[in-house]
């Protein structure tokens, strides 16, 4: 079902009550959940929806995961964290994630941006 | 000193971190060529999305939680979810000399399996029009070949005269006639050495059109040995929307090349109507609001900023635009045909009625107008033509009138059996343009009344008889109207024997 304007309208308000400070906030997010479950405003699936979608980007411009192929240390992923706090001037955490697909070197995503030093990136580029 | 090193290695270590930077998305939706995106927080409008498996699109809708993106090529291998990025870059097609001859899709790639373009430069398929203080007037002629229209409606390098008419009234042919004749000269040019000479490359520009059509184009072009000069942009119906709306633009560009480059070219968009229909679907599938007739609000735009980049530059080359568009029924205050009509420096009307009578070219001499183009006609077609569209206007008033009535008078019956000689006279085959200098002579001899003794039916006959005449026995005198481009007292001597001696052994061969 495709939302309608003011379900549209509504997911936004919503959204904006979730933020604490500029970051989401579960207490406030529970709390809208219970406010969908108790009301039960029309469209509730698009709505939840459109929400969800919001908050999962929101949270992704908070964190940043770094793919890697080898062992990374904590002592990598903590300046990372460092490094992407201070370039989106917000605090954005780090957590790691094994891909061997890599071959060998990291790829790191917050948000919709992806920094890419990979040995599978290089190669990709050079098939071109 | 070991110190020293290790802080060297150190700053070369931080400066060759090889992390490439990409903004990236996912594919929400795909339908009819356009894909909504999520994600792609920093694209730009009309930026290049690459696609997985190589295809390419381009961002036309920048929303607050997505964005629409129209893909160039494949569409059934992508699905929800699938990666896409930004590239920085706008969509650019290959340009240059190379393209000549060639036939190629709307982001310059070519299909007409003769191997890669060489082309090393690329233009921007979206580019801003030539602002005010770069242009020249347009008083540089650019000869059709067709004689209805470079005596009446005279067309300049650097002007946009809208070809328009029903299906099937002959607008494709005018500009496959005009791009051969533009050949023509080329090769004569050329060949004749003179350092002033400005050739006129051509770009043809099928949009929405049947593959069997372009074909049709194609041949007709290298059996004139026209595809020398000429650059075709193909997005047939069988091409998706996307590029059947950018075929024009990248058309544009690959002009634009010559034109900045101090040459000047000759683009036909044929035709705008589809194109504006492609639009109209693209912009439909976007969910963009729309207006009369179901066209996006921007489609005037869509249209203008195309046309606006055919221009004369000042120190540079020239760019002109033959846009094409079909009418239904002969209706001109359509939204897209008056649009277009109002953009443009003039317009040829082809009229169905005409064209069933078999006056071919079926121009519309009350209809069609050419607002820039009078200031590019040469001295000598001004002498023998400037009276002509009067003339023509006043034979279809009293044509009307003379249908009441038998009785007329001896200068009214004059005037109608001059105006049914103009018209025989106007009359051409396809594919056969004439040079300006056998015009001027045509016309010379209607204007001191040669055709007057001759039977209206075999005026025709006559026309072509002296066109022979001319070719095979005065063709220093035709080479001397050229180069000299006006009529001298010297060339009207000539002009004078050549048609006394044609008349005689015409009315003998009768």
């Amino acid at each position: 079902m495709r939302a309608d304007k003011k379900t549209k309208l509504l997911a936004k308000q919503l959204f904006k009550l979730s933020l604490v400070n500029g970051a989401v906030s579960p207490e406030q997010v529970t709390g809208v959940l219970g406010y969908i479950e108790k009301h039960a405003p029309r469209q509730s699936l698009a709505l939840l929806q459109l929400y969800h979608r919001a908050i999962a980007t929101e949270l992704a411009k908070a964190s940043a995961v770094v793919e890697h192929a080898g062992p990374v240390s904590d002592a990598a992923l903590q300046s990372i964290a460092a490094a992407m706090t201070k370039k989106y001037s917000r605090p954005v955490t780090a957590s790691a994630k094994a891909n061997p697909k890599l071959l060998a070197g990291l790829r790191v995503r917050v948000g919709s941006d992806v920094y890419e030093s990979t040995v599978a990136g290089q190669l990709a580029t050079l098939s071109l | 000193m070991s110190n020293v090193i290790a802080q060297i290695e150190q700053q070369i270590a931080k400066l060759s971190t090889k992390a490439v930077k990409k903004n990236t998305g996912s594919i929400r939706s795909v339908a009819d060529g356009v894909a909504r995106l999520d994600g792609l927080s920093d694209v730009m409008y009309n930026e290049m999305i690459a696609f997985p498996g190589g295809a390419i699109g381009i961002a036309l809708n920048l929303e607050e939680d997505e964005v629409g993106c129209v893909v160039l090529g494949d569409i059934s291998q992508l699905k929800e979810g699938d990666e896409v990025q930004t590239t920085g870059k706008l969509l650019s097609v290959p340009v240059g000399r190379g393209l000549l001859g060639r036939v190629v899709d709307a982001l310059g790639r070519p299909v007409d399996g003769k191997g890669p373009i060489d082309a090393k430069e690329s233009y921007p398929v979206e580019k801003i029009a030539p602002g005010i203080m770069v242009r020249k007037s347009v008083n540089q002629p650019l000869f059709t070949g067709i004689m209805a229209i470079d005596s009446m409606i005279p067309i300049g390098r650097g002007q946009r005269e809208l070809i328009i008419g029903d299906r099937g009234t002959g607008k494709t042919t005018i500009c496959i006639d005009t791009i051969i004749n533009q050949a023509r000269i080329n090769k004569v040019g050329l060949a004749s050495g003179n350092k002033d000479f400005r050739p006129v490359y051509s770009i043809y520009v099928a949009v929405g059109q049947k593959q069997s059509n372009v074909v049709r184009t194609i041949a007709a072009l290298e059996a004139a040995g026209a595809l020398e000069y000429t650059v075709i942009v193909s997005a047939t119906a069988a091409d998706n929307p996307a590029n059947q709306y950018l075929a024009p633009f990248s058309g544009a560009s690959i002009g634009e090349w010559f034109m900045e480059n101090g040459m000047d070219a000759l683009i036909v968009y044929d035709d705008l109507s589809k194109h504006a229909v492609a639009y109209r679907q693209i912009s439909l599938i976007l969910k963009r609001p729309s207006g009369r007739e179901a066209y996006p609000g921007d489609v005037f735009y869509l249209h203008s900023r195309l046309l606006e980049r055919a221009a004369r530059l000042d120190g540079k080359g020239s760019l002109t635009a033959l846009p094409v568009i079909e009418t239904q029924a002969g209706d001109v205050s359509a939204y897209i045909p008056t649009n277009v009509i109002s953009i443009t420096d003039g317009q040829i009307f082809l009229e169905t009625d005409l064209f069933n009578q078999g006056i071919r070219p079926a121009v519309s001499v009350g209809l069609s107008v050419s607002r820039v183009g009078s200031s590019a006609q040469i001295k000598v077609t001004k002498q023998v033509g400037g009276k002509l569209k009067g003339e023509l206007a006043q034979f279809r008033e009293l044509a009307a009138f003379a249908q009441f009535g038998s009785d007329l008078d001896a200068k009214t019956k004059a005037q109608l059996d001059r105006g049914a000689r103009i018209v025989e006279l106007f009359k051409q085959p396809q594919l056969n343009p004439l040079a300006i200098e056998m015009q001027a002579a045509v016309l010379w001899a209607l204007q001191k009344n040669y055709f007057d003794s001759i039977d209206t039916k075999q005026v025709v006959a006559a026309a072509n008889s002296l066109k022979d005449y001319l070719t095979t026995r005065k063709a220093d005198l035709l080479n001397s109207i050229r180069n000299e481009a006006k009529l001298t007292d010297a060339i009207e001597a000539g002009l004078k024997a050549a048609a006394d001696e044609w008349k005689s052994t015409f009315a003998a061969k009768k």
